[in-house]
């Protein structure tokens, strides 16, 4: 079971040094990133379209391979034993790319299948998550026919049917409907209540500021700016929105 | 409001079209091999029909019924039977293409939201359908008539009717397959998600084809062995195809009008069916038009599926064959390419088999039916392996997901190569079954048929698997179908065909130089030693081939042109 594997590990997720490069690019995607995610906690990655999010995040699941740097996931180090650091992670991608030819039920038993979650735990995970994403009688129809929405729903029920260490998300909220949007936030923080890391990246603000615990900023490709939420929650003066437009702008 | 046409609009429309089709080009993804491959198979397929047409032109218009000549009775009587058959595939590609372009394109999601009249895109969809059948029609029509008028009288009206008969030919088949995309439709949106009716009626009407193209290739070598070709059109024969010419609208029409045979009563009838075919048409596709807009923006499905609960849990690996498996049954080009290609395939080696052992007796007078039968399942195995081409193409985006997941790299790709291990085995199984059955190959000879074509077919799997893996294509739309993966596919084919040619080839001369000196049988064991070193170096190499070097290109993965 995923949740067995973590050997002596406060940090669940660390990039050393990261650096990416597209074959067809003259300039790096990701330059010199780094960044830890602790137990318990929620970090948030912000930067503007093409900024280096999605790639950061894609590296971090084993998805592209990258340049120099290093990243480990519960100790694991993603290179050398990626099935044990993948073991240890659940995903959404941005593009919610999902078996569509599979029903939601197919889909479910597949990533159970695959992150070796025993049989008889199974309906019980599917029933936690069924709470907190409601896809009803839709779960047994083929994902084909599910809405963008929906699609979303069973991504993040697949991600997450495994009890993960770490869950990452790249862009979450987008597609959803505001009850489901609510639901998905309150369940982010009742995750990592429990011993959990979150790793997410977006564009919604609000979502940002309400439920992180500390947010990277990421600017061409390059970190810029690492903060810590709570240090910012007396502070009246202190409009996060304010402060990430006046970022966006220093080149 | 009236939905008027907007014919600026329209050129819109049409232009995006042509844009999209000219993409591959102007991207640098176009498939040379595969489009010359194309051009030359077209080339050779009408070079043989001109050549056999011209032939058959002279003995047909030579034959008397009465004991007089009527040559230009025999010709009216030959072209109504061929404008009736190219008629009959236009109707039928016809309908294909109005369900795909109307139904299941995927830009229609956005065209639907954008202010575009239902009269408009139907018109838009409709000149582009008419446009590729005009090719078609071109391709067909064109070799008829000309060899037509090289062969036989014809009046100098022949020539401007000819190409009058190119852009009159598919104009009716857009008509006619508008109304019976109707039905069509109705069919296909039923079977849509009932994936094993769908794949049992694929099968099913694939085999009536070959059990129909294997009855026509009995009638021709039973004319071919038997010189009976003038006594086949008797006096029962030539009322038959007198009959039918004369019943075979509205083909016999156009035939009368290039022969300057009843011109004015044959010119209104056309006029007739195609304003009657039109309009029905017309009202019909659009009302069916909206019901699609409609479901394209929903995106709900309709049909009901029976609740399940979990599936026994299994390993990583079983996971990955069982979702191989479900992402080609459940979707029906692939599992036509695929599935209905691989149970069709012993069919296809025994017909051939049926014709070529008899053939290659009378010919060479050498039982070669070992060597033959080895020949036609490397051949036609090639066609249904053709498909693991994809094997990595197909999985689109989804394979960094993939990647993304805790399974070793061995799982990914040998899940894919089992599941093609599994078909062509048990394809290949039933060819050896059914030509052990039908008494053209020994017992023991079947199983060592079987084995040497799993060999072969391993050899594909893992070449074509790793060529895929080094070269994929995915495609740009989630859930996106891959036919073809660049040149992939077309190099596998290709070597494939080459190889069943050289170890066919190689088995058939060595069976017949030694059959020429009476030595037949004390050679016999060459047969055996040279494929089965053959196939067992092959398969060796195409598993060095698959795995030097695997890992470390599943890590470096970025390619598919998508990402």
């Amino acid at each position: 079971m995923a949740e067995n594997n973590m050997p002596v590990a406060e940090n669940v997720v660390t990039v050393n040094g990261l650096w990416k490069k597209y074959s067809k690019r003259a300039d790096y995607a990701v330059q010199d990133v780094s960044f830890k995610v602790n137990a318990g906690e929620i970090v948030g990655i912000l930067g503007h379209n093409g900024a280096g999010k999605s790639t950061t995040l894609k590296c971090l699941e084993g998805m592209l391979p990258f340049d120099k740097g290093n990243i480990s996931i519960c100790g694991y180090d993603i290179v050398a034993e990626p099935v044990k650091a993948k073991a240890n992670m659940g995903f959404v991608t941005d593009d919610h790319a999902v078996f569509v030819k599979m029903t939601g039920i197919e889909y479910i038993d597949f990533m159970s299948d695959v992150y070796k979650v025993p049989q008889a735990i199974r309906q019980t995970r599917v029933d936690q998550l069924e709470k907190v994403f409601c896809l009803g009688d839709s779960i047994q129809n083929l994902i084909s026919s599910y809405s963008h929405g929906m699609r979303q729903k069973i991504c993040m029920m697949g991600s997450l049917i495994h009890s993960p260490k770490l869950w990452i998300l790249d862009e979450p909220m987008t597609g959803l409907d505001p009850r489901t949007m609510r639901a998905v936030q309150d369940y982010m923080k009742y995750y990592a209540s429990i011993g959990n890391a979150i790793l997410f990246s977006s564009h919604a603000l609000n979502t940002v500021a309400k439920i992180c615990d500390r947010v990277v900023l990421i600017r061409k490709g390059k970190r810029v700016d690492e903060l810590v939420m709570s240090e910012f929650a007396d502070r009246a003066d202190f409009d996060f929105e304010e402060y990430f437009l006046s970022n966006e702008g220093q080149d | 409001m009236k939905d008027r046409i907007d014919f600026r609009l329209l050129g819109a429309l049409l232009r995006k079209n042509r844009r999209e089709k000219t993409s591959d080009f102007r991207k640098g993804h176009f498939n040379a091999v595969g489009f010359v491959m194309r051009l030359m198979l077209t080339g050779a397929l009408i070079a043989v029909f001109v050549i056999f047409f011209g032939k058959f032109l002279d003995m047909y218009t030579g034959i008397k019924t009465d004991n007089a000549l009527a040559p230009q009775e025999r010709l009216y009587e030959l072209l109504s039977i061929v404008y009736g058959a190219i008629l009959i595939a236009l109707v039928l590609s016809g309908v294909s293409k109005i369900n795909t372009s109307l139904f299941a394109s995927d830009d229609m999601r956005v065209i639907a939201a954008l202010p575009i009249g239902a009269n408009t895109l139907y018109l838009s969809k409709i000149i582009l359908i008419y446009l590729s059948q005009l090719a078609v029609a071109c391709v067909t029509v064109l070799p008829t008539n000309i060899t037509v008028a090289v062969h036989c009288e014809v009046t100098a009206a022949f020539y401007p009717l000819t190409v009058l008969t190119c852009l009159l030919l598919p104009l009716i088949s857009v008509a006619l397959s508008s109304i019976l995309a109707l039905p069509f439709h109705a069919v296909t949106a039923a079977l849509k998600e009932r994936f094993v009716v769908n794949f049992i009626v694929i099968t099913l009407l694939t085999a009536a084809l070959l059990f129909l193209y294997a009855y026509l290739l009995e009638v021709v070598k039973e004319l071919l062995l038997g010189d009976q070709m003038r006594y086949f059109f008797n006096e029962k024969v030539m009322d038959a195809i007198e009959k039918t010419a004369a019943y075979i609208y509205p083909a016999n029409l156009i035939a009368d009008i290039l022969l300057g045979r009843r011109l004015l009563v044959s010119s209104l009838s056309i006029v007739g069916i195609l304003v009657v075919c039109t309009l029905v048409s017309f009202f019909a596709i659009r009302g069916l038009l909206m019901g699609s807009l409609q479901s394209k923006i929903s995106g709900r499905s309709d049909f009901v599926r029976r609740p399940k609960g979990h599936a026994r849990a299994n390993s990583p690996f079983v996971a990955m064959l069982k979702k191989e498996f479900l992402l080609i049954f459940r979707t029906p080009s692939y599992m036509f390419s695929y599935f209905a290609v691989a149970v069709v395939v012993p069919l296809l080696v025994y017909f051939c088999m049926s014709v070529g052992s008899s053939l290659a007796l009378k010919l060479i007078a050498v039982d070669s039916n070992l060597e033959l039968a080895i020949f036609l399942t490397l051949l036609f195995g090639t066609l249904g392996n053709m498909f693991c081409s994809t094997n990595i193409s197909r999985e689109g985006l989804l394979f960094y997901s993939l990647k993304a997941m805790p399974l070793d790299y061995r799982h990914v790709v040998f899940s894919k190569v089992a599941l093609c291990m599994v078909v062509t085995a048990v394809s290949q199984m039933l060819s050896a079954v059914l030509l052990a059955a039908t008494g053209y190959v020994s017992a023991a000879n079947a199983a060592f048929l079987f084995a040497i074509g799993v060999l072969f077919g391993f050899t594909q799997v893992c070449v074509a698997t790793r060529v895929d893996f080094n070269h994929p294509h995915f495609s740009t739309e989630a859930g996106g179908e891959i036919q073809e993966s660049g040149n992939t596919s077309s190099s596998v084919i290709v070597s494939g065909i080459l190889l069943a040619f050289a170890l066919g080839g190689a088995l058939l001369l060595t069976k017949m130089y030694f059959s020429l000196r009476g030595l037949a049988d004390a050679y016999a064991y060459l047969t055996y030693v040279i494929s089965a070193c053959f196939a067992v170096v092959s398969a060796a190499g195409a598993v060095a081939f698959l795995l030097v070097g695997l890992k470390d290109k599943y890590y470096r993965f970025g390619g598919g042109g998508a990402r």
